[in-house]
């Protein structure tokens, strides 16, 4: 072809393809009536309370008009609806105090998120096919009626399980008067991360089974192990503030910080002094700690209390636990050891953390109660700077809720396993907000055990790995399109409840859980007689029951405006935390962790962590936190695994280059990134990644370290030792590609994350 | 020769009044099957057609087809005024075109003999709103944040921007908002003109 039969190539096709393009009248566009009066324009700002991890963060909504795309008597069109714009943490809220993380920041594309189930679905196809026909809400509530009262019928209630998300709520108060009304065991409430094991050492040290707070803004000293609580840990945003005060708040007074972990976090990052111990060795060097403020007398032994009488030889000086000893297990040197000492216990007031890695060893209890006894040496309990728990309000109390006890629940592994526990393989399956087949190890044969149950409810907004096999999905509405609430365990010194009314109306044909679970409860065949018709009657029966925080408002009208409730809790109303009491004189010593895997064939600990973006992988849906870099890699919209560099120059492993991790559970790829922060005999991987089914943004795309992890377990609670697999490493070819990274990357290439 | 395939090119968008709206969304990665009800678009900001980018580019809009002759004269002749239907005019950025439901706060009562008021009261009872389209406003490229609320409270008359009205049916776009009909009047009430003023 020449030049010129091109250029008038070009103008044909040209002039055909604008001509193409026009000449299609528009289509009239249907609009119709709105169903709330609207000021275009102006913005209204609404409280809400943040969903998408434990802590409860308060939120206010930023409300305005918008017109959304609807199809009403199969007619579509736009109505124009106030739609929340934009979300950002509650100025007054005691927790957050204004301040809210990127993931909060984020939860607004939950609501809008192209992928999400927008109405009651049933199962077409095979299981886990994910092919769902429409039903109507009247049908699937019937279904699911049906399926209750053939349990009833042949007297197997207790074969009903329910998969729910953890943490106090109201919610989950509901859920379990629901279960125990029907005569089910209580929910099974799975969470990889879930401090099972800093609960019981709580219960055993202070009485209390709850997390801790942390009073930062006024300690002088942080000494923290392994706890990322500035990223993703307990109540990260309480805990910034607390933080920013200690550090920079008081003038002429900068407290320090020690971070003792082998990966660095994004919390180790701000820290004066990065100490890495071998893994599973944290408990010995905090004990080592307190042998020498005990020795060189900086501190009372009697201080410690019944904290310190759980750990063997406490009161003979923990002779055990010589600085020349620790060295030995924990690589830490004497020197280190007794400066790190010295530090902590002339700064007062001082304050020690645990939690996260050193807790996710078969001797995690052993390592949460040796901090215990670190912090009560330094009488830090209940003082300014130290440690304190904060009330919680107890539900069923506050409503005057006198169902039936229920049963106590079967733990995952217990149902996985061999289906003991509740007597039978479960007939009848819920499943709400968790997802336990992509954050269990592939041994404990979760997804075999779901895949066996009969019949699967899902009332999840998204289709996971869990959902995927249900056979009804029964769509929630967004946080934002119904009342949000949550009884936060941590992060201040007063009782704090949130709860706050729908910002919005909901743009779906979706409908509440907890009003689902309360029709479904009306129309079995022997109702179950809750006293309240729908889920705000329960809230109010229980804000009701609160203190007003002034003379001329009640307690609820003042929560739905605030957006929550604080104050002081009677006690007739504080949730009196279920202690599992120890054997009397039972004293722990240190005993070396269990590891999955021979050292000789698996040399390195591999060390699993919550992606500061998607925690265990539940947020992995949204773009937003897709995009987001790592605040330590700059790594995004893909997986990765950390090495030293020292080990990646013995194993001729470049940065993206692709490794293949091995333990004897599997193997996944991902590719290197060489990073400084981390032990030269560890590999750590981010979770979160690597999902099946998980919308269009996470599926296919990065690797999941579940895959690889071993069903090593802390005995006591049962708790997931996620932290003690052992892998191998090695390179299986150059990059191409799959890392991507936002410092001297090429963002465009988002596609080849999959 | 390829100055005139441009020209042509051009001319030929240029004819173009209308755009199609309804353009097929790229093909998305997913692993499983399309739910019921689900959008499988993503957003983009890319012009659906040729057409329709060569008018943007030109600033061209079509007009303002709107669902009913709606009588601006009658209106204002009766007094009414325009923040009473525009309401947000003094509250924020945007005055807003009213739905049928402001028109028939009074329609209800008023004038329910006439054919159009009927029409109305029918597209109520089926749900419907009136589907007015813009007339002013300014492109996305011009990067203009216009706030109505300040110039209302600067007492900018409604007609300098808008005409009057009350000699208009539907509104026409009788004053071309260009950047020298706004600085002009900046500059006579000495208002500021610092670029920021108007432009993100």
């Amino acid at each position: 072809m020449d030049r010129r039969a091109f250029i008038k190539l070009t103008a044909v096709t040209g002039t055909s393809a604008a001509l193409a393009s026009c000449g299609n009248p528009e289509n009239q566009i249907i609009r119709f009536l709105p169903a709330e009066d609207i000021v275009p324009g102006v913005a209204v700002w609404k409280p809400s309370v943040c969903p998408l991890c434990r802590a409860g963060c308060g939120l206010t909504v930023r409300v305005m008009d918008a017109e959304a795309d609807v199809v009403r008597d199969g007619q579509p069109g736009i109505v124009r609806i106030s739609a929340a714009k934009k979300l950002e943490g509650a100025p007054e809220h005691p927790l957050n105090r204004g301040g809210l993380c990127a993931r909060g920041q984020a939860a607004i594309q939950v609501t809008y998120h192209p992928d999400r189930i927008t109405q009651p679905l049933k199962r077409v196809g095979e299981r886990g096919g994910g092919r769902y026909e429409a039903i109507s809400w009247d049908e699937a509530i019937s279904e699911v009626v049906l399926r209750l009262n053939a349990l009833e019928t042949s007297g197997s209630q207790r074969s009903l399980a329910f998969f729910a998300r953890s943490g106090a709520s109201h919610r989950e108060a509901l859920l379990r008067q629901f279960l125990a009304r029907f005569g089910a065991p209580a929910p099974i409430t799975y969470e990889l991360f879930g401090d099972l094991v800093l609960r019981r050492a709580n219960g055993l040290s202070f009485g209390r089974e709850q997390l801790p707070t942390v009073d930062l803004a006024n300690a002088r000293h942080v000494l923290s192990f392994g706890a990322d609580f500035l990223g993703t840990w307990n109540s990260p945003v309480a805990q910034s503030v607390g933080y920013g005060q200690m550090r920079r708040g008081r003038p002429g007074v900068r407290g320090s910080f020690v971070q003792v972990e082998s990966r660095m976090s994004q919390t180790g990052a701000n820290a004066d002094e990065w100490v890495p111990a071998r893994p599973g060795t944290e408990g010995v060097l905090a004990l080592g700690f307190a042998h020498v403020i005990m020795a060189e007398k900086l501190l009372p032994a009697s201080n410690a209390g019944s904290a310190g009488r759980l750990i063997g030889g406490w009161n003979e000086g923990l002779a055990d636990y010589a600085p020349q000893r620790v060295e030995e297990i924990t690589g830490v040197s004497v020197a280190r050891i007794g400066r790190l000492a010295r530090q902590f216990a002339q700064s007062r007031p001082a304050v020690a953390i645990v939690g996260g890695p050193p807790l996710a060893h078969s001797n995690g209890l052993f390592t949460a109660l040796a901090v215990n006894a670190l912090n009560t040496l330094a009488g830090n309990m209940g003082q300014p700077g130290g440690i304190s728990f904060t009330p919680q309000l107890d539900v069923s109390a506050a409503v005057k809720a006198d169902g039936p006890a229920g049963a106590a629940a079967p733990t995952l592994a217990q149902l996985a396993g061999d289906g003991t526990a509740s007597g039978s393989t479960p007939q009848v399956l819920f499943v709400d907000g968790a997802n336990p087949v992509f954050t269990t190890p592939p041994a404990w044969g979760v997804r075999e055990a779901v895949e066996k149950v009969p019949y699967i409810v899902s009332f999840g907004s998204f289709l996971d790995e869990t959902s995927v096999l249900a056979d009804l999905i029964l769509p929630d509405h967004s946080f934002l399109e119904s009342w949000a609430e949550a009884l936060p365990e941590s992060g201040a010194n007063v009782s704090v409840a949130s709860v706050a009314p729908a910002v919005m109306r909901p743009l779906y044909d979706t409908r509440a859980m907890p009003d689902v679970l309360l029709d479904i409860g009306r129309r079995l065949q022997r109702p179950l007689n809750f006293p309240w018709q729908t889920f705000d009657e329960m809230l109010a029966a229980s804000f009701g029951a609160l203190r007003p925080a002034t003379a001329d408002v009640d307690a609820w009208t003042d929560a739905q405006g605030k957006g929550m409730w604080s104050g002081t809790l009677p006690a007739a109303l504080t949730r009196q935390s279920e202690t599992t009491p120890g054997a009397p004189g039972l004293t722990y010593a240190f005993e070396a962790p269990r590891f999955d895997g021979d050292a000789e064939q698996y040399p390195f600990h591999f060390l699993p962590y919550p992606s500061s973006t998607f925690l265990d992988g539940s947020l992995a849906h949204l773009p937003w936190l897709q995009e987001m870099p790592d605040p330590l890699t700059s790594a995004m919209w893909s997986s990765w695994i950390e090495i030293n560099p020292a080990t990646a120059e013995r194993l001729a492993i470049g940065e993206g280059d692709v490794v293949e991790v091995a333990s004897t559970q599997g193997t996944i790829r991902s590719a290197a990134v060489i990073t400084p922060g981390i032990a030269p005999d560890i590999v750590a991987m981010p979770m979160g990644q690597g999902h099946r089914f998980f919308t269009r943004y996470a599926s296919g795309r990065g690797a999941n370290p579940m895959e690889v992890v071993a069903a090593v377990t802390e005995p006591t609670t049962g708790a997931l030792a996620w932290a003690a697999t052992r892998v191998r490493i090695s390179r299986v070819g150059p990059p191409d590609g799959r890392l991507i990274l936002f410092a001297g990357g090429i963002r465009e290439n988002v596609g080849q994350g999959r | 020769m390829t100055v005139a395939v441009c020209v042509a090119v051009l001319a030929t968008g240029v004819a173009c009044q209308y755009v199609q709206s309804t353009a097929p969304g790229p093909a998305t990665i997913r692993e499983l099957p399309p739910l019921p009800g689900q959008t499988t678009g993503v957003f983009t900001t890319a012009r659906p057609t040729f057409g329709a980018a060569v008018n943007d580019f030109l600033n061209r809009r079509p007009e303002a087809q709107q669902p009913i002759e709606f009588p601006h004269n009658t209106h204002v002749g009766k007094g009414v005024m325009c923040e009473f239907c525009h309401e947000g005019v003094d509250k924020g950025p945007v005055a807003g075109i009213p739905g049928l439901r402001t028109c028939m706060i009074c329609h209800d009562a008023i004038a329910t003999d006439r054919p159009r008021i009927q029409q109305m009261a029918a597209m109520r009872d089926k749900g419907v709103d009136l589907a007015w389209q813009r007339v002013y406003g300014f492109a996305n490229e011009d990067h203009v944040k216009f706030k109505h609320a300040p110039h209302i409270r600067a007492k900018v008359e409604c007609t300098t921007c808008h005409g009057n009205v009350a000699e208009q049916t539907v509104a026409q776009r009788s004053v071309e908002h260009t950047m020298g009909f706004c600085v002009n009047c900046h500059n006579e009430r000495k208002a500021s003109v610092d670029c920021l003023t108007c432009h993100f």
